[in-house]
């Protein structure tokens, strides 16, 4: 793997949920373990299986791993380090204040700034030359901080107002206010994730193209702040394993789409990656838990067992017809459809609209992915049809952009140089996507009333509290203006109707995945709004195949379509992998139907 | 000199842009206080998000959210009592609080009390 060759001493892995950065990141420390250097592995997983892998209980101190010799390891939870920060500013007023002031308090320290930024507190300590760190060759880090995050801390602006101070001007380093680190022990953090001589990158993909585009975003935005040492890795490429080991998959048609899509990916790659050192790594049969999977990661495939041997009950679950029929029965409403990038939301949302135009309601489908060409065939294959689907489309670079410049023109218009700039980073946090393409599809969602209006995205919960903020401060206004025979409803209002609205998350069968959906979904009950069913898409379970590996790694999925049905969901649909990329309106229809048993 | 105290709602960010729109009120300010402390006024701002607790310490400051919710903030304090709330002052407030006389940049002019006696 070119990726640990001379490494550096620090290592990061980077890439959405469910690529394997955590897997890859494990195996490395392993690897570099054995050849004699002393390793520590950081994870801030929640899904971390650390633990689990290498049958040591690990949490927040640094353990060591008796079964590697030479690893040791620690697992940072964001999400509570994010807790103890709420609580040692909340804690202290919690009975002198009154009870809404500290939840309005509680809910400003509710957002994913404040978990980056606590995460990243907790970082620091192990970029700077200490004690704590002193015996180790390698600190191999299974996660690292976003672009918008490091810019924020190398703004002179920003530390003026708060860290030197510990008041003033806030800004989304309002968090860093509380915390304990100086100001120094950041810039010296900072410095050395800037240190080519000290850090690597690696870029987590896999062969799908909206993920290597994601991916070459990611490494523009930290390439520009000074991390230009990057590496590139493809995980889990099929046609790979295949090409090694997996002699049934070039008979089997799903197998060999799966590896035509990953072609055309690959060939397709972003022109900023092309220059990266890349590397890339087969399918595995096997989840990636015990020291032997992880010793089998980096390396070539183990052996697979001869399909006749893995179990082949047939997947029975609810298929998204059953869905769609009962978003139907209500005869008109608003259903958005919730989920991480690269679960397949907007093609779901299609196929929902489709079924239901198909049924012979007016549907309007708002797609808020530029990429998205579904939409293009899907008007023309209606045509004659008699459906009536109109389809909008909101491009969520140019709302932000548009917000940007209304806000910098007006609002920061008499700024100095180094407001302006804090203002812009503000600018550039993903809150302010969030909320701009938001109040686009805002305007639309009062048809909702009359007619169905699938989204393929939905706010969360904590964006909904804070414009609810706003929306309760409107009413006041209104009320005290007099009765202007103008009712105002928040979008939050409409949102906790069930009647109005049914947010549908969108997962895969895949452990980081369903563990980010389970988060989504408790964060809309924050805001109380219960997400009204799940989606399980793309899987394997539910799809043909007689390729070994892929029913191996069908079998896996069967544990977390469970906890989806029996854990977190009220409803509940699988939806199987395609041979196709679902384009137009027939391969659309084939979502919704019965995934039905697989025909072995 | 006049010590001037402001107790902010909690804003994520101070700026505002995480709301449904900036609020331009609290840009002006922001540069309001920057101005008028290079002018040698003696003001501290405090965000509720981040420092709750100076919003509990102050009887006037809790007795007022214990009222009025942190929905009438925000809350200007001169030498520890109530000066302002539901609205930050102008550059003309503060510099007549601060009794900053001789001003470099122009003073938006209100409608009444700028310099005469008329209030």
């Amino acid at each position: 793997m070119r990726f640990l060759d001379h490494p550096p001493r620090f290592l990061f892995f980077t890439g959405k949920g469910g690529v394997g950065k955590t897997s890859i990141a494990c195996a490395s420390a392993v690897e570099l373990a054995a050849i004699g250097k002393q390793i520590l592995l950081v994870s801030t997983d929640p899904a971390s299986n650390v633990g689990q892998v290498f049958g040591v209980a690990i949490g927040n101190r640094i353990t060591s791993i008796d079964a590697v010799p030479g690893l040791s390891a620690l697992e940072i939870d964001p999400q509570a380090a994010a807790q103890v920060y709420r609580d040692r500013i909340v804690g202290p007023v919690r009975n002198l204040l009154p009870e809404s002031v500290v939840k309005g308090i509680e809910e400003q320290l509710s957002g994913a700034c404040t978990t980056e930024i606590a995460a990243f507190d907790e970082f620091t300590a192990l970029l700077l030359d200490s004690a704590l760190t002193a015996g180790y060759d390698h600190i191999v880090f299974d996660t690292a901080p976003t672009g918008h995050t490091i810019r924020l801390l190398q703004l002179p602006g920003a530390w003026s107002g708060f860290l030197e101070a510990g008041k003033g001007d806030a800004s989304c380093l309002g968090p860093l206010a509380g915390l304990e680190k100086q100001r120094a022990q950041y810039s010296a953090a900072v410095d050395a994730l800037a240190d080519p001589e000290r850090t690597r990158l690696v870029l987590v993909a896999r062969a799908q193209q909206a993920t290597l585009r994601e991916v070459a975003r990611t490494h523009e935005e930290l390439a520009a702040i000074g991390l230009r040492q990057q590496y590139l890795v493809v995980n889990g490429v099929l046609a790979d394993a295949a090409a090694a080991n997996d002699s049934g998959a070039a008979a089997d048609v799903l197998a060999a789409a799966i590896g035509r899509r990953e072609q055309a990916a690959l060939a397709t790659i972003p022109d900023v990656l092309k220059t990266l050192p890349m590397d890339r790594i087969a399918l595995k049969p096997f989840n990636l838990v015990g020291l032997d999977a992880l010793r089998g990661l980096l390396t070539d495939t183990a052996p697979i067992d001869a399909p006749e041997e893995i179990a082949s009950q047939p997947l029975e679950a609810p298929d998204l017809a059953s869905l769609v029929e009962e978003i139907a029965a209500d005869g008109h409403g608003l259903v958005m459809l919730m989920g991480k990038g690269g679960v397949g939301k907007t093609t779901l949302a299609a196929a929902i609209a489709v079924e239901l135009a198909d049924r012979g309601f007016p549907v309007h489908l708002t797609t808020s992915d530029p990429a998205a060409h579904l939409a293009e065939t899907l008007t023309e294959s209606l045509e004659g049809t008699g459906a009536t689907l109109e389809i909008g489309r909101i491009d969520p670079r140019v709302e932000t952009e548009r917000y940007r410049e209304h806000v910098l023109s007006t609002k920061g218009a008499q700024l100095d140089d180094a407001g302006r700039a804090l203002l812009e980073e503000d600018l550039r946090s993903p809150c302010t996507e969030e909320i701009a393409v938001f109040q686009a599809f805002s305007r639309i969602i009062r048809e909702a009333g009359k007619t169905f209006v699938i989204m393929d995205t939905a706010p969360t919960g904590h964006t909904l509290l804070l414009l609810d903020a706003t929306g309760a401060y409107h009413r006041e206004t209104t009320r005290q203006l007099g009765d202007t025979g103008l009712q105002l409803r928040t979008p939050m209002m409409q949102l906790q109707d069930p009647k109005q609205t049914k947010v549908v998350l969108v997962t895969l069968a895949e452990t980081t995945p369903v563990l980010e959906a389970a988060g989504l979904q408790a964060d809309l009950e924050r805001a109380g709004i219960q997400p009204w069913a799940w989606v399980v898409n793309q899987s394997l379970a539910a799809a043909r195949t007689r390729s070994p590996l892929l029913r191996r790694r069908a079998a896996n999925e069967r544990e977390l379509i469970d906890a989806v049905a029996e854990q977190h969901a009220r409803r509940y649909a699988v939806v199987a992998l395609q041979e196709a990329e679902p384009i137009g309106a027939d391969q659309l229809r084939r979502l919704t139907t019965a995934t039905g048993a697989p025909s072995w | 000199m006049k010590y001037i105290q402001v107790f902010d709602p909690a804003l994520c960010c101070s700026t505002g842009v995480c709301g449904v729109d900036v609020d331009q009120a609290l840009v002006s300010f922001s540069a309001d206080v920057e101005w008028a402390k290079q002018n040698g006024a003696r003001i501290e701002r405090y965000n509720l998000a981040q420092e709750p607790l100076a919003f509990a310490e102050n009887v006037a400051v809790r007795s007022f959210l214990e009222r009025s919710g942190q929905e009438a903030l925000p809350l200007i304090l001169i030498d520890g009592e109530v000066a302002l709330a539901g609205r930050y002052p102008t550059r003309a407030e503060l510099a007549r609080w601060a009794g900053i006389l001789a001003v470099a940049d122009p003073i938006p002019v209100t409608p009444c009390c700028s310099g005469s006696s008329c209030c």
